[in-house]
């Protein structure tokens, strides 16, 4: 059986020195009040995780399990109904530690692009519709590299040079550039500021195969340039396994299991991470695959106990009380299951 | 740049079809009913003394020519669409024999200014005041002159106009209100003729601005409501794009293109209202030469302004479809 | 649709405002039907009384009651600005169906007729109609003129909800699961038309009393007939402000305003029910 999972990835200098991000507790709901009527959408609901520096974390799991919420929580871009009800978000920059719901904007503002930067989806509008590619360069960039313009265009172009893009990419605009142009542009802005920290939003999803590979290995070169921590979200698997360190598996707002991308690939504890695993295509491989019954639950109404108790094989009685915490089974692995740990239900 | 040149086609054959759709309109209307104008003009003429049935007579045969009602319906057609071409519609006979284009010529300044004026005040601050209450949704104060500038939004241009002049006419008398500068002023490029025309302004501009600016203020909180929900307006937020350059290039930039294109949708309506309110002010534009010549009789005064207002608006619309392009970059591409 | 009405009108306080608003208008309007005096008389009532306990809203210059006469006025302009809705929802929404559903070569053709009558100022065009028309001008001819100058806007509106609503999902998975286009239309389609039908109605009738006011202060309608505007006219005429007469002219407008701005709030809410998004804002977030 060959499978598209690579083997014994070297583990990259600077893993074992104090996280870039530690997200403790995490919980952020979305709350409406309309027409007499409460909802609080559960949306990430005490989430805890750890990325080291210069290390590359995937986030897996299907449509509407919360991942873009974290995403806007760990980047402090929340606006109401989305509000954070508990936990902290911390990052660590130059020794410094700045923990994103208790400063102030202004430090806030201070770290954006500069340490922490965004790949956002492959969508049309990322970049601003009316202006040329260069305003977007100015707006995002310029306050960080403090030098006169001349220098600063300098530093742009060889950046954009070393990424293999052509520097005239900065006059046109937006709509002028095609999907994958415009994504590897964009590439190019979240990077230009050598940030430790880059969260990757879906960012090959919408794009063919052929453009999806030369994004990826874009990606995957500057990360090995700067030496930055990547926070990578995709749905696809595929993608993680041929890119990541660790993975992380949300299922309905919550962390279900977590470990070097390797192990989870090779031995998936959760039913859920099971499931996932055993449903990828591999070649040589006929036999029908079968789908997992049932549908992700309503997060403003999760079932009680664990929240993936309907669909799971293994569901037992306990699973319907409680909901299992998550807890480490290894060195650098974690899991949420009681069929797993039934040490740890009470 | 050939994609600009294939834009300006279809703008220039807009403009044309809206010329000649309104200008066949007015033809049909005064040319397919019942009532003869001329008949209506002889009474209005006569109605002040009396006059012998030769000389009606031959006031008929004049007005006759003189509206060019001379001949079949085709005939009629044709004529009146040469002359509208040149621009000739004959004497007008409330001001005999002054020729209706110079009446209207020296009246269209008044309403150009007025308009003028008045829209670009209620558009920008209407945009502005709309643009910061999408952007602002907790301000108070915003909120405040949202519910004022909408308060006044549905009531039609004559009652305000109406009611401002027995406020400043009336009420609390600081502000002149009918002329469009004071008596035995002398006209010119001289200080106090200009003040006093910025005087007569005041009202009607004021009247104008009043009803105005609600509709920019709201149609720009609900494009800014939308926007801020945009992805490139939540990027720059990730990127901490300062937040008076996202309110600025992002939000408003991109506000503006919609509200351009409804400033050329809105001329029309806010004509309507400029030459209403001249009427109360009794400003000299083409508004109130329009409803005088309606209880004079005078026919081709009233077709002429007819006419003409039609061909203006439809100029300003076109000159706003041609801006466009440099507003929205991405139109062109289409 | 009904719902939609319940629960604007519980939680929605601009809808409930100008429900509020409508129905005292409404009320008036209907006491006509008890007026002790005929619309066209004059002369009745001693002239130019202040508002006192035998005329609670005092007495014109033509010797009638202001009370009974603005009763007959609001009714007649709100039927005739009801009436000038009613037929041109029918136009607009026949250009805006043929549009969105044909597309292509119709649909151009359609618009650019269409943005033709947004742009043309339409009241010299009225202005010139009564100039040929005179006394020969009824309601009902001018209804229909307004009616078939004023399509335009909204048909613009129902073309692009048309053109949304056939490329929806939930139309195809309609046609594919076997319902018929009645069905479609009636169970699918008119849930989300209805509300914009709704407040493009209370736009438009803002709109024609809006003209049929200025119209008739001007002189520009039939006068015999009491309406908002045909009672500032003969005010005007009588020159009630510079005789003091000032009830005579107030209470046209006070009531008049309180239309406008009663259609204007039903038509604001309602909109901002159907998008989407305005509703999302408005639901804020509990405090954490």
């Amino acid at each position: 059986m060959t499978s598209a999972i690579a083997t014994g990835r070297p583990v990259r200098p600077g893993a074992a020195r104090p996280p870039v991000l530690e997200v403790s507790d995490l919980r952020a709901y979305y709350q409406t009040r309309y027409f007499g009527i409460e909802r609080e959408v559960r949306a990430v609901d005490d989430v805890s995780l750890r990325v080291a520096p210069n290390e590359i974390y995937g986030l897996a799991g299907e449509s509407s399990c919360g991942k873009t919420t974290l995403i806007k929580a760990i980047a402090g871009v929340i606006r109401p109904p989305l509000n954070i009800v508990g936990g902290t978000v911390r990052f660590r920059f130059e020794g410094a530690t700045l923990s994103v719901y208790e400063s102030d904007p202004g430090a806030l503002a201070a770290i954006r692009w500069r340490h922490l930067s965004y790949i956002m989806q492959a969508s049309m509008g990322v970049l601003n519709p009316v202006r040329r590619v260069r305003s977007s360069f100015i707006d995002f960039a310029y306050r960080h590299i403090a030098r006169p313009m001349p220098a600063f265009w300098e530093i742009v172009v060889g950046h954009l040079e070393r990424l293999h893009l052509q520097p005239e990419v900065l006059d046109a605009y937006p709509h002028e550039l095609s999907g994958g142009m415009r994504q590897r542009v964009t590439i190019a802005l979240a990077t230009v500021c050598r940030p430790e920290f880059i969260i990757a939003d879906e960012p090959t999803t919408a794009l063919d195969v052929v453009v999806q590979k030369g994004v990826l290995a874009m990606i995957r070169e500057v990360q090995r340039e700067l030496g930055s921590s990547l926070l990578f979200v995709t749905h696809d698997l595929a993608v993680h396994a041929n890119l990541t360190d660790r993975l992380g598996i949300m299922y309905a707002g919550r962390l279900v299991e977590e470990g070097p991308t390797a192990d989870v690939f090779r031995e998936p504890q959760h039913p859920y991470t099971r499931h996932l695993i055993a449903s990828l295509p591999r070649i040589g491989d006929t036999a029908p695959k079968k789908g997992l019954g049932g549908a992700p639950p309503n997060l403003a109404d999760p079932p009680p106990g664990c929240r993936f108790h309907p669909r799971c094989p293994l569901a037992m009685a306990v699973c319907r009380e409680q909901n299992p915490p998550l807890v480490a089974i290894g060195p650098d692995r974690r899991v949420a299951c009681f069929a797993v740990t039934p040490e740890t239900a009470s | 740049m050939s994609s600009y040149g294939a834009y300006v086609g279809k703008r220039l054959a807009q403009f044309v079809l809206v010329i000649f759709i309104g200008i066949n309109i007015a033809f049909f209307v005064t040319h397919l009913t019942p009532i003869d104008p001329i008949e209506e003009s002889i009474s209005v003429a006569t109605s002040f003394g009396s006059t012998s049935p030769e000389a009606i007579e031959m006031l008929r045969q004049s007005l006759r020519e003189l509206y060019g009602l001379e001949g079949t319906l085709w005939d009629q057609y044709l004529t009146f669409w040469q002359r509208v071409l040149v621009a000739d519609f004959g004497p007008s006979l409330s001001a005999f024999p002054a020729p209706v284009s110079t009446l209207i010529w020296n009246a269209l300044p008044w309403t150009v200014g007025l308009l003028l004026v008045a829209t670009l005040i209620a558009w920008v601050l209407g945009n502005l005041l709309g643009g910061l209450a999408g952007y602002y949704r907790d301000s108070r104060l915003l909120r405040l002159a949202g519910v004022i500038t909408m308060g006044f939004h549905p009531i039609p241009y004559y009652i305000v106009a109406f009611v401002l002049l027995i406020v400043f006419g009336y009420l609390w008398p600081i502000l002149p209100i009918t002329g469009g500068y004071r008596m035995n002023t002398a006209r010119g490029l001289n200080l106090e003729f200009i003040l006093s025309v910025l005087q007569h302004a005041i009202l009607p501009a004021l009247s104008l601005v009043l009803v105005g600016i609600g509709g920019w203020f709201m149609g720009m909180r609900a494009l800014v409501s939308n926007i801020v929900t945009e992805d490139y307006v939540t990027y720059a937020e990730y990127g901490g794009v300062d937040r008076n350059r996202i309110l600025t290039s992002y939000v408003m930039r991109n506000a503006l293109a919609p509200q351009v294109t409804g400033l050329a949708m809105s001329l029309g309506a806010i004509f309507n209202g400029a030459i209403i309110t001249e009427q109360v002010f009794g400003y000299p534009g083409i508004g109130k030469l329009l409803i005088d010549a309606v209880h004079a009789g005078d026919y081709s005064l009233v077709l002429g302004v007819t006419t003409v207002s039609i061909v203006a608006v439809s100029v300003a619309v076109l000159l706003i479809d041609l801006l466009y392009p440099l507003i929205d970059p991405r139109v062109t591409v289409t | 649709m009904l719902t939609i009405l319940r629960d604007l009108l519980r939680y929605n306080r601009e809808f409930a405002a100008g429900t509020a608003l409508m129905a005292f208008v409404l009320i008036i309007s209907c006491l006509s039907f008890l007026s002790p005096y005929s619309p066209q008389d004059i002369y009745l009532v001693p002239p130019d009384v202040p508002p006192s306990w035998a005329y609670p809203l005092g007495t014109t210059s033509r010797g009638q009651d202001t009370f009974w006469i603005l009763t007959f006025a609001i009714r007649n302009t709100l039927l005739f600005g009801f009436t000038v809705a009613i037929i041109s929802r029918i136009l607009s929404l026949i250009i805006g169906l043929l549009s969105g559903y044909l597309g292509g070569a119709v649909d151009r053709v359609l618009m650019s007729i269409n943005d033709t009558f947004i742009v043309i100022p339409l009241f010299p065009i009225l202005v010139l109609f009564y100039f040929v028309m005179r006394d020969s001008m009824t309601w009902a001819l001018l209804a229909l003129v307004m009616a078939c100058l004023g399509w335009a806007y909204d048909a613009r509106l129902i073309r692009s909800i048309t053109m949304s609503l056939r490329t929806r999902e939930f139309t195809e998975s309609g046609i594919f699961s076997g319902m018929t286009t009645r069905q479609i239309v009636t169970q699918e389609h008119l849930p989300y038309v209805l509300p914009i039908m709704f407040s493009t109605t209370m736009n438009n009738m803002n709109w024609s009393i809006g003209l049929e006011v200025t119209l008739s202060v001007l002189g520009f309608t039939n006068i015999n007939t009491p309406t908002i505007g045909v009672m500032i006219y003969w005010a005007n005429q009588h020159t009630a402000l510079v005789a003091g007469i000032w009830w005579w002219i107030f209470f046209p407008v006070a009531l008049v305003v309180i239309t406008f701005i009663g259609l204007f709030l039903l038509a604001v809410s309602m909109n901002e029910y159907i998008d989407p998004r305005s509703r999302l804002s408005r639901m804020g977030g509990a405090p954490s």
